[in-house]
């Protein structure tokens, strides 16, 4: 398994340790990941809103790179995934647009031939790597552990771009959290938002719906949650603090990107998980996981 | 075959907190939800209370919530409910009060779309004739003109749960319905009140509406609609707009996204200065990265892409 890997900009910065450990993952997985170095932003769905025809070029500006290389995209960010999904969409159902969008690109040397197919992380996993795989190479099993799949909208909605999974009814992250061991949790806000889009538009009703999930998770018993997309990560765990600070409450519920936690079920070192940087800590849980490989 | 239905009941002037009542029906299955509440009131229970009226989905009467997920009931058949738990847990549209049992108070939900003007404003005809729409014309408000007014993507709406100044995706998508009509002369008033405290700027895209709306209005699409003809129009003084131009701009800079000088771009100075003390956190968590990107490879042809396009940072 091979693929152009497009980890997004959070998963390059703030949430670094979600490239760190998807790296990790794909190592021990045999999975191999190629860097697409001259990669922009996908525009993460606003370059299309400050303007589209613009977000078209810079797209495909992006497959037509993973084209080049005979690759289809893995990305470990939802937005990037929803994003380029959808314009991936309307370029190979609009020749006339494709044309237009080449237009551009060959006076840089490139086109978009509408080769590329996107996927992600949690997709490839699932159902390309596949579940028995996967369990099959679990050192740490997380049994000790209910966890909340937060899927994150991006991976989700719109069903008929992503069309991975039913919206309504995911299967994927609860499926990859039972093959790593753990207990997946029901609760309402596994499909639900974390606000994460305007949190610097409108922060107060950001961090309520974020807030608002890590309660309805922790209402059904979970221990942590886990989350296959880096925006997510942000909202529900650097956050955190401050939408318990708004609901005057707290839940203190640990957040794991999804590389981290398959990576810690695959035994890699803990180490090189970077659970320092968490604003929440998941020492507990991670402890309670190496007790168990111990026992 | 035999179905287990539990309906959320409350009567705010006999009780003072909603309980669950559990309900079992011999029911065909493939019955709508709808046909399966009236069977419950006809034959187990006939105070339970609930709207309906055409039975087609048209009138928009019915919309509920069954195992999370806002629905109208006449249109959902009972084998098609596949999310969720195998027995139906029926409640009221959420971000509503409820007037009793599956009755909500649609009061925030007109008062949100009397906002939007929901009324043509009609240009001068143009000689002595009517003002002519062109098929393409009509088409662009053809989806959010199919709205029925039902509930379903407010009761689910993300940020109307946790701001109740959101208008909500059905008036924004009725905003867009007269911001796209051309025989319409308020094009710009409408524009910025849309935009005004940010509203068609505080939706954080998380296409519930579009998973939730039974007739395709895709609000999110007109949400964004109205957010591309906002910029056009110049009113750009805003969170919003400043947030989508930073990214235009820093895919030119470097390529990249620069989260750490988003914040800055997006809310201003004297806004960003209290979020230092959350902005120290991070950055004692390791959690801001260099103010200074790297470039990517091949940053020129980015540069060029821009130039061609004409378009300025």
């Amino acid at each position: 398994m091979k693929y152009a890997y497009y980890p997004g900009c959070a998963a390059e910065a703030i949430m670094k340790e979600a490239n760190d450990t998807t790296i990790m993952v794909a190592h021990i997985l045999g999975i191999e990941l190629v860097d697409m170095k001259n990669a922009t932003c996908c525009g993460a769905g606003c370059l299309d809103e400050a303007n589209k025809e613009l977000s078209y070029v810079i797209n495909a500006r992006i497959f037509a790179i993973a084209e080049q290389m005979g690759l289809d995209i893995l990305t470990i960010c939802s937005t990037c995934l929803q994003t380029m999904a959808k314009i991936n969409k309307e370029l190979k159902s609009d020749p006339e647009l494709l044309e237009r969008t080449n237009k551009v690109l060959r006076e840089v040397g490139m086109e978009y031939k509408g080769g590329v197919k996107m996927t992600h992380l949690l997709w490839v996993l699932a159902k390309d790597y596949g579940l028995n795989n996967l369990r099959k190479k679990v050192k740490r099993p997380l049994n000790m552990l209910n966890i909340a799949g937060f899927y994150g909208c991006h991976t989700l909605r719109p069903g008929e771009i992503l069309g991975f999974e039913d919206p309504r009814n995911p299967q994927s992250l609860d499926l990859v959290i039972s093959a790593l061991g753990g207990h997946p949790v029901e609760y309402r806000g596994k499909t639900r938002c974390c606000g994460f889009h305007t949190l610097l538009v409108n922060e107060r009703a950001s961090l309520k719906a974020g807030g608002k999930r890590l309660q309805e998770a922790k209402d059904q018993g979970a221990d942590c949650m886990v989350t296959p997309c880096p925006l997510c990560d942000i909202s529900l765990d650097v956050y955190q603090g401050e939408a318990e600070k708004l609901y005057k409450k707290k839940t203190q519920l640990p957040v794991f990107n999804l590389s981290q936690l398959v990576a810690l079920a695959l035994g890699a070192d803990v180490g090189d998980l970077k659970f320092k940087k968490h604003l929440v800590s998941p020492q507990s849980v991670v402890e309670s996981v190496l007790a168990g490989q111990r026992s | 075959m035999r179905r287990k239905i539990f309906i959320k009941r409350f009567d705010p002037e006999t009780m003072e907190d909603a309980y669950i009542q559990g309900f079992v029906l011999d029911i065909a299955k493939n019955a709508t939800l709808l046909e399966a509440l009236i069977k419950i009131k006809e034959d187990q229970d006939g105070t339970l209370t609930f709207r309906k009226s055409c039975r087609s989905s048209i009138c928009g009467s019915c919309a509920l919530t069954v195992n999370g997920v806002a629905v109208l009931a006449c249109s959902t058949r009972l084998d098609s409910i596949d999310w969720g738990e195998k027995d139906l847990h029926i409640e009221p549209l959420g971000n509503m009060p409820v007037i009793k049992d599956l009755i909500v108070n649609f009061h925030p939900f007109w008062h949100e779309i009397e906002k939007t003007m929901p009324w043509l404003e009609a240009k001068e005809a143009e000689g002595d004739r009517e003002n002519v729409v062109s098929s393409e014309e009509a088409r662009a408000i053809h989806e959010s003109a199919n709205c029925i007014m039902c509930g379903a993507c407010f009761g689910d709406c993300t940020i109307r749960e946790t701001d109740d100044n959101f208008m909500g995706p059905a008036a924004l998508a009725k905003g867009w319905r007269f911001v796209a009509d051309v025989r319409d002369s308020m094009k710009q008033e409408r524009l910025e009140l849309l935009s005004e405290d940010c509203n068609v700027w505080d939706c954080t895209r998380c296409n519930l509406c579009i998973d939730r709306c039974p007739k395709e209005v895709r609000p999110l699409d007109q949400i964004v609609k109205i957010r591309e003809e906002a910029v056009k129009a110049g009113i750009t003084d805003n969170k919003g707009v400043r947030h989508i131009m930073a990214f235009q701009s820093d895919i030119k800079s470097s390529g990249k996204l620069n989260e750490t000088t988003m914040p800055l771009k997006t809310v201003g100075v004297l806004r960003s200065l209290g979020m230092i003390p959350m902005a120290l956190r991070m950055q004692m968590k390791g959690k801001v990265p260099f103010p200074i990107l790297k470039d990517i490879e091949g940053i020129e042809d980015v540069e060029k892409i821009y130039e061609i396009m004409g378009v300025d940072e």
